[in-house]
């Protein structure tokens, strides 16, 4: 039986809105976390925590780095345009076929973003050299960046690899089923990457291995690793990450942050990151970005129509601006789902150790070694925030303190 | 091709009249002219090291008066852009080559202690005195770090101080090396090693007559601008060169990087081939002749590494494909089908391949060079000098012949002369159908 136009447009029209509403769903579902929905962030002055002397300094560092990424942003937006404009030019530099020159477009684009990032930064080490936030030196920033821009080559390679071969079976229908396999492939690199981060070893204090176990029991996880990272060669600062998926996943604390930090603080930090693991906050980020990838998808695929579809090589440059433009376009709402994980994971953590003036000493040691500036812009926070600002996670401690009286 | 080879005496006739330095037309690059049979004396090749010493000391001697000359020069060039003692730097530049022939058995008769035009099977043809350039003179010091370079992996700059440290690990020594047993065994030295050798001597002199301002043209890298003797016979495995020299500045500043996923395609595609190998091994043992599917797929291999290397080397400039389909890349390679192969050398393929990989390792060094120097060049001109890129062609054409003989693609050992080249060019091959 052949369906009428009309039945055909309304079954569309059907499956399209099924379709959205499942995407609204599955966001919203995305969106929930753990922490209380009625907690009341108290409003606190950073002068209680930090010197004006200390604003101050945050605040003009803060400033050119600012200045710094919005420049960088522009040029990278630039190369891309110029390279979405000039770029098919170079498909007589390959002899691979369809897909193999496609991936040459796609590391080339890579190729023009790291040309135009280079000069920023450079700019953002010398100034965070300046401040003593780093402690690299220009050749090893130069040959890491270099090497790094080695991982992202091979990433965009593999991508076109199999968008392009999704175009070869699906033609104009690849984009449907583009965002799940990229996403598959990145489920696949974060399983193995703990074993892909160099100079790990095992916590060798033994009170803070004592207090990591007891920690990962209480959030639900017990006997998850924790590893510590000798971090010398990446500039100095602290930090932590958890990483990995299922069996592979950890929790590695740079070596930087046991030596800076006392051990209640230390403790904060494990929390936090095992709450991440707890809280499966690796696989929403993954969920998310499918959601989000399936719309970009469909967008590239509607603006590279005119270039014969992602099908052809040619239309390869046009499509890298596209998704940089789009990933550009939802970065707040990128942020400020990341910051929602942030967030619950600093709840959890407090939930965990019940200690919110350890929270707080972290935040306040840590927004005076990396010159953050506790209270930034509301715009700023907004567009490129991944984490809740300093006085934000103060607020939080501050809020389950008031909420759990006599800690 | 240069076209400035002289035209050679045919093997085995006399040298007639000396060719002097008046046939030569002004400008010209010192260059070697090679008149060996290859035939050798097995005592005096077994003695070889202590016969050349009396060579060695007097050369020594002359290393001295030659750098005093030099430096003499130096001055004498900025000055009045004309090098003095042109005929003694000669007569030094063309007894060195004559020592060095001998030592890195390139020839048989001992030479003698004149440094006479002509008087020797491997000899050295100096262009006149021309005057210089101030400039390439002023900076020759920074101008020739390249060449002492290249030269130090073919093995003929030597040390810092004098052309009495000529000798030195590289390519020309492992060719000597080899050729040592070879003459042993056979009382003729291996045509390919004796091209090889030949081929490096060309280049030292070159390399020290610019070092020592005896002539201010750089020195030349083509191992096609030598005439070798007759040529030689074809081999299964050939390269073919299509390259038109043309850079892309872009791809050439990231050429390390656009080859990552090409050298992991290599590593996963190369795990299957260490089994296909195998295989063909114990099929080319029992039934004589390698398996035909197996063939094809490691010949794939092959030409594909080829390609890669071409890319990676700066030997060549587009994006080659994942699948090394024949003919669809300017520098390829010419695998022959497969025919039968004698079952003592299969047997024994990976002894008999040891030879072969360590003048593959000696060349790689120059390989390597090649695409240090390509990438500086490339990326300031967007173009990839002759020289270099056929000594690169010549490196990967031996790099795959070796790689042929241990994959069992051929049992016909792999020809380290850069006279292959100078065949004419094998037929294109048809590509598959995708």
């Amino acid at each position: 039986m052949i369906a009428s136009p009309a039945v055909r447009r309304a079954l569309l029209a059907l499956g399209s809105a099924t379709v959205i509403a499942a995407w609204i769903y599955a966001f919203l579902q995305l969106w929930q976390t753990s922490v209380p929905s009625d907690l009341s962030l108290p409003s606190l002055d950073p002068t209680r925590y930090f010197s004006q002397e200390d604003l101050d300094r945050a605040s003009s560092y803060q400033a050119f780095l600012r200045i710094d990424y919005l420049l960088a942003l522009v040029a990278e937006l630039a190369a891309l345009g110029l390279f979405a404009v000039k770029g098919p030019a170079f498909v007589r530099e390959s002899a691979a076929g369809r897909i193999g020159t496609g991936m040459m477009l796609g590391m080339l684009g890579l190729a023009f973003v790291w040309l135009s990032q280079f000069p920023f930064g450079l700019a953002e080490l010398w100034w965070e050299r300046k401040h003593d936030v780093a402690t690299q030196s220009y050749v090893t920033w130069i040959i890491n960046d270099f090497l790094a821009a080695g991982g992202e080559f091979l990433f965009i390679s593999l991508a076109l690899l199999i968008v392009m071969a999704l175009t070869g079976l699906m033609r104009r229908a690849w984009w449907i089923v583009a965002a799940p396999a990229l996403v598959a492939v990145a489920l696949a690199f974060a399983l193995v990457q703990p074993y892909l981060l160099p100079d790990q070893h095992a916590l060798r204090d033994q009170r803070i291995a004592a207090d990591a176990n007891r920690l990962a029991a209480a959030e639900g996880i017990p006997g998850t690793p924790v590893k510590v990272q000798d971090t010398r060669s990446l500039g100095g600062s602290p930090n932590a990450l958890a990483a990995g998926l299922g069996p592979t996943q950890r929790v590695v604390l740079w070596d930087t942050l046991i030596r800076r930090f006392s051990p209640p603080e230390v403790r904060v930090v494990l929390a936090h990151e095992f709450a991440h693991l707890a809280r499966h906050h690796l696989w929403k980020l993954f969920a998310w970005m499918a959601l989000l990838g399936v719309p970009i998808a469909f967008l590239v695929a509607l603006a590279t129509r005119r270039r014969g579809g992602l099908y052809e090589p040619a239309a390869v440059p046009l499509a890298i601006f596209v998704v940089a433009a789009l990933l550009l376009v939802t970065l707040p709402l990128q942020n400020a789902f990341s910051r929602r994980l942030e967030a619950e994971a600093d709840w959890v953590a407090l939930q965990t150790t019940r200690d919110p003036a350890a929270m707080t000493d972290l935040f306040r040691r840590l927004g005076r070694l990396s010159k953050a500036q506790p209270d930034p812009p509301g715009w700023d926070e907004v567009t490129f925030g991944d984490h809740p600002s300093i006085i934000k996670r103060i607020e939080m401690a501050q809020a389950w303190k008031e909420s759990n009286p006599g800690r | 091709m240069t076209g400035e080879q002289p035209a050679a005496t045919p093997p085995g006739e006399p040298p007639g009249t000396p060719p002097t330095a008046e046939v030569s037309p002004p400008g010209e690059r010192a260059r070697i002219v090679v008149r060996d049979d290859l035939e050798r004396s097995r005592p005096t090749v077994f003695f070889r090291l202590i016969l050349v010493i009396p060579h060695l000391l007097v050369l020594g001697i002359f290393s001295l008066l030659a750098f005093t000359l030099a430096f003499i020069n130096w001055f004498a060039i900025l000055f009045t852009r004309k090098a003095v003692a042109h005929d003694m730097q000669s007569r030094y530049l063309r007894y060195a080559t004559h020592v060095f022939a001998y030592l890195n058995l390139g020839a048989n008769p001992y030479p003698g202690f004149e440094g006479a035009p002509g008087s020797y099977p491997i000899d050295a043809e100096i262009p006149p005195s021309e005057p210089q350039n101030r400039w390439k003179t002023g900076f020759r010091f920074v101008l020739v770090v390249p060449a002492l370079l290249l030269g130090g992996a073919l093995g003929v700059s030597g040390g810092s101080s004098s052309y009495g440290n000529y000798y030195s690990v590289g390519a020309i020594s492992a060719a000597a090396f080899l050729g040592w047993f070879a003459i042993l065994a056979k009382r003729r030295m291996p045509r390919g090693l004796r091209d090889l050798v030949a081929y490096c001597l060309r280049y030292g002199v070159q390399f020290w007559a610019y070092a020592l301002l005896v002539t201010d043209r750089y020195p030349d890298s083509d191992p096609l601008a030598t005439k070798y003797g007759e040529p030689v016979p074809d081999h299964p495995i050939r390269i073919s060169e299509d390259d038109d020299l043309r850079r892309s500045r872009l791809t050439v500043f990231f050429r390390l990087l656009l080859a990552l996923p090409h050298i992991i395609w290599l590593s996963l595609w190369g795990i299957a081939v260490l089994f296909t190998v195998l295989a063909n091994w114990f099929v080319t043992l029992f039934a004589g002749r390698p398996a035909d599917a197996l063939h094809r797929f490691n010949g794939a291999y092959l030409r594909y590494l080829t390609h890669v290397s071409a890319y990676l080397y700066i030997v060549a400039n587009p994006f080659p494909g994942f699948v090394g389909r024949p003919g669809s890349y300017p520098i390829d390679l010419q695998i022959a089908p497969r025919e039968r192969q004698n079952r003592w050398k299969t047997g024994f393929r990976i002894i008999l391949g040891i030879p072969a990989l360590l003048l593959a390792g000696a060349i790689g060094g120059a390989l390597g060079l090649v695409a240090l120097f390509g990438w500086f060049v490339g990326l300031f001109t967007a173009k990839m000098p002759p020289g270099l890129r056929n000594l690169g062609v010549f490196g990967l054409r031996y790099q795959a012949q070796v790689y042929g003989y241990l994959f069992l693609l051929t049992d016909r050992y792999p020809f380290s002369g850069p006279s292959l080249e100078q065949l004419p060019a094998p037929p294109a091959q048809v590509p598959e159908p995708a």
